[in-house]
C-alpha cells in the first residue's frame, strides 16, 4: 500500500487511469437505461466547466458571472464550424478550445481594474453580450438553433447514442480534472490563491499579478471551450441560445460554491451533486431556481468552503488532535 | 551600497509623503528607520518596494539595477523582500501555503511542465516543501503548518509573515514595525529569531520600530524621518543626543525653567 501510494505521488496520472478504468465499466454494470447515460454526460459536461470556474473564481478570486458566455462561445464555435465547413468533433474542439481562449482573454481585461461586485457587473454584462450576439444574429442560425450537429467517430466507430457518447465526454471530463489538478497543486496553484488573498502583497512576493489573472481567465476559458463543445457535439447535437442564459450561469456558480471554492475537488464535488439535484427536481421546475439561489446563500453562510472545505476540516482536526494532543476547534 | 536613492520624493496631492531623500545602505547593515507617525517611513519602503511610483525626478537603485520604473514583482526577483505593517497575512491559506507562496520567485520549474504534471514538478515541490518546513520550525510554527493562517495567534502571525518574507532568500529585507503589538517577552524572542536569521542567509536589514530599545540594541545605524525628510542618520548614540530628533520624536527638551513654567499651569 504504501509503496502504492508513492507510486501515485510520482506519477498522479496513474490515478486517473485508474478512474478512467472505473468510470468505463460504470454503465455496463451500473446504469439501467439510456437516460442515465445521458445525465452522466451532463454531469461530466458539468465537471469541467465548474473545474474551470474554480480555477478563476475559486482559486485566483475573480468574481466571474460571464462564464456561461464562454461556454457558449465553445459551443457556438463548435457549431459554426460544423454549419459552414462541416468539420467533425476532432476539429472542432481543439478550435473552440482556442477560440474561447481568446474570448476568455478579453472576459479577464477588466479584472486589472475591478474587482469583487464591480468585476462581477462587468463579466455578467460580458457573458450576457456574447449571448445576444448570438441571438440576434442570423449567421448563427439564432431563432431556430443549430440542429444535427454530428457526433464523433474513430475509425468508423461512431458514438452516436447518449450510452457511447459517455466514453467521449468522460475522457475528456479526466484529461481537463487531470490539468487543473497538476495546475492548482504546483506553485502556479499557489500564486493564484496569493492573488486572491492579498493582490500587493502578491506583488511584492514577486507574483506577476496581471500575468497571472490573465492566466487564470485564459486556463478557465479553455475548460469552458472545452466542455462547450462536448456539449454542442452531444446527441442530438442542438444547440439553442437559450440555454446560455444567467440561470445556466447561477447553476453553475452554485455547483463551485456548494463544492467548495477554492478547494481542489470543488468543482467536481458541486458539479455531480447540482447536476443530479436539478435532475431530481425536473417536475418542480418553477422553483428550480429559488432552490440554486437559496443554496449559494446557505453554503456561504454556514459552510464557507463549501462540502470539499467540510471534509476537509475533519480530516484536518483528527490529524491536528493525533499530532498535539489538543482540540482545535474554530 | 545594496541601496540607494537620489532625491526620492512622493506627493499626494499638495501632500509631500516624501520630499528629497537621498538614502544609502551598504550590505550586511542593520538599518532602523524611526519618526513619528506620518513622518513617511512606511511610504518609504513603498517607494523602494514599487508598490507606489515615485514621483519625477527620483532614482532608486538597488543592488546595481535601477528600480525607479520597476513594478513590485521584478523588485523581488532582484532579492527584495519586505513585510507590511498590516501583516496581509493570506488569511485563508494554509500555514504552509503562505511560507511556500513567498518561494514563488525561486520555483524552478516552467508553467508547462506543470500543466503536463511531470514527476519532476512534484520531487521539486516536495523539496520546496522540505525547505518551508524547516524554516518554520526555525521560527517555531512546525505544528501549525496544515491549519489556517486565521487560526494563529497574533505572535504567531509576525513570525509568519516574518518566514514568508524569508522564504525568498532576498538580499534585503525590509522590516515594517515588525514587533508591533507583541508583548516585550515576545518581542525579545522575535528580535533573536531575526537576528538567527541574519546570520543564517546573510541579510541586510532595514526595520522601521516604535519600540526605541528594539532599535537602538539592535541596529548599527538609524535614519530619523520627519515631515518626509531625513532629519538625521548615524549610530543609534548619535542619533539619540540630536536635538532636531529630540524634537520631532521624543518632544522638546526643556531647560529647568521651561519645565517649571509649563507643570505650574
Amino acid at each position: 500500500m504504501e509503496k502504492f501510494k508513492s507510486i501515485i505521488r510520482d506519477y498522479p496520472f496513474i490515478a486517473f487511469i485508474i478512474a478512467f478504468i472505473i468510470l468505463a465499466f460504470v454503465p455496463s454494470v451500473v446504469f439501467t437505461d439510456v437516460y442515465q447515460s445521458h445525465l452522466a454526460t451532463l454531469i461530466f459536461v458539468n465537471i469541467v466547466v465548474a473545474a474551470g470556474l474554480n480555477i478563476v473564481k475559486g482559486y485566483c478570486g475573480q468574481v466571474t458571472v460571464g462564464h456561461v458566455g464562454l461556454f457558449a462561445v465553445g459551443s457556438y464555435t463548435a457549431g459554426t464550424l460544423f454549419l459552414y465547413l462541416g468539420l467533425g468533433f476532432w476539429a472542432t474542439l481543439p478550435i473552440a478550445i482556442i477560440v474561447t481562449a481568446f474570448f476568455g482573454v478579453a472576459m479577464g481585461i477588466p479584472s486589472f481594474r475591478l474587482e469583487g461586485p464591480y468585476l462581477a457587473l462587468a463579466t455578467l454584462g460580458g457573458g450576457e453580450a456574447i449571448r445576444l450576439f448570438i441571438e440576434n444574429g442570423n449567421f448563427f442560425r439564432s431563432t431556430f438553433g443549430i440542429s444535427d450537429i454530428p457526433t464523433p467517430s474513430i475509425m468508423g466507430y461512431n458514438f452516436d447514442s447518449p450510452d457511447r457518447y459517455y466514453f467521449i465526454s468522460m475522457t475528456i471530463m479526466i484529461i481537463a480534472v487531470y490539468f487543473s489538478f497538476s495546475i492548482l497543486r504546483s506553485g502556479v496553484g499557489r500564486a493564484f490563491m496569493s492573488i486572491r488573498e492579498d493582490p500587493i502583497c502578491a506583488a511584492a512576493a514577486g507574483i506577476n499579478v496581471k500575468k497571472y489573472k490573465i492566466l487564470a481567465f485564459i486556463l478557465s476559458a479553455m475548460f469552458a471551450g472545452a466542455a462547450g463543445a462536448v456539449y454542442a457535439h452531444m446527441p442530438p447535437g442542438y444547440i439553442h441560445p437559450n440555454n446560455y442564459t444567467v440561470i445556466e450561469m447561477v447553476t453553475f456558480l452554485a455547483m463551485v460554491v456548494l463544492g467548495g471554492l477554492g478547494h481542489i475537488w470543488g468543482g467536481i464535488i458541486g458539479a455531480i451533486v447540482i447536476t443530479i439535484v436539478y435532475d431530481l427536481t425536473r417536475p418542480l421546475y418553477k422553483y428550480q431556481l429559488l432552490i440554486f439561489g437559496l443554496t449559494i446563500v446557505l453554503t456561504i453562510l454556514f459552510m464557507p468552503k463549501g462540502l470539499g472545505g467540510f471534509i476537509d476540516r475533519y480530516f484536518l482536526e483528527k490529524r491536528f488532535k493525533k499530532k498535539t494532543g489538543t482540540e482545535k476547534t474554530t | 551600497m545594496i541601496l540607494k536613492t537620489k532625491q526620492l520624493s512622493k506627493s499626494f496631492g499638495g501632500l509631500k509623503a516624501i520630499n528629497k531623500v537621498d538614502f544609502e545602505l551598504p550590505k550586511n547593515e542593520i538599518r532602523g528607520i524611526i519618526g513619528p507617525n506620518g513622518s513617511g517611513k512606511s511610504t518609504f519602503f513603498n517607494l523602494v518596494s514599487g508598490i507606489y511610483d515615485s514621483d519625477p525626478g527620483s532614482y532608486i537603485e538597488f543592488d546595481g539595477h535601477d528600480i525607479t520604473f520597476a513594478p513590485p514583482h521584478e523588485i523581488a526577483t532582484y532579492g527584495l523582500s519586505r513585510t507590511f505593517q498590516l501583516l496581509r497575512l493570506y488569511q485563508d491559506m494554509t500555514v504552509i501555503d503562505n511560507v511556500m507562496s513567498g518561494y514563488h520567485t525561486r520555483v524552478p520549474y516552467k508553467f508547462f511542465d506543470a500543466v503536463i504534471g511531470r514527476k519532476k514538478i512534484w520531487d521539486q515541490e516536495r523539496a520546496i516543501k522540505e525547505e518551508m518546513m524547516e524554516l518554520l520550525s526555525f521560527v517555531g510554527l512546525a505544528d501549525y503548518a496544515e491549519l489556517n493562517a486565521s487560526e494563529l495567534s497574533g505572535g504567531q502571525r509576525r513570525l509568519l509573515v516574518l518566514a514568508r518574507a524569508i522564504a525568498m532568500k532576498p538580499k534585503l529585507l525590509m522590516l515594517d514595525e515588525p514587533a508591533a503589538g507583541l508583548s516585550p517577552v515576545n518581542v525579545d524572542n522575535l528580535m533573536k529569531i531575526i537576528m538567527q536569521l541574519k546570520e543564517k542567509y546573510g541579510l541586510t536589514l532595514i526595520i522601521i520600530e516604535h519600540i526605541l530599545k528594539v532599535v537602538m540594541d539592535t541596529c548599527n545605524s538609524v535614519t530619523v524621518f520627519d515631515h518626509g525628510q531625513k532629519i538625521a542618520e548615524g549610530t543609534p548614540a548619535q542619533v539619540k543626543d540630536d536635538n532636531a530628533v529630540i524634537e520631532a520624536y521624543l518632544g522638546k527638551k526643556m531647560d529647568d525653567e521651561e519645565m517649571r513654567k509649563a507643570l505650574a499651569v
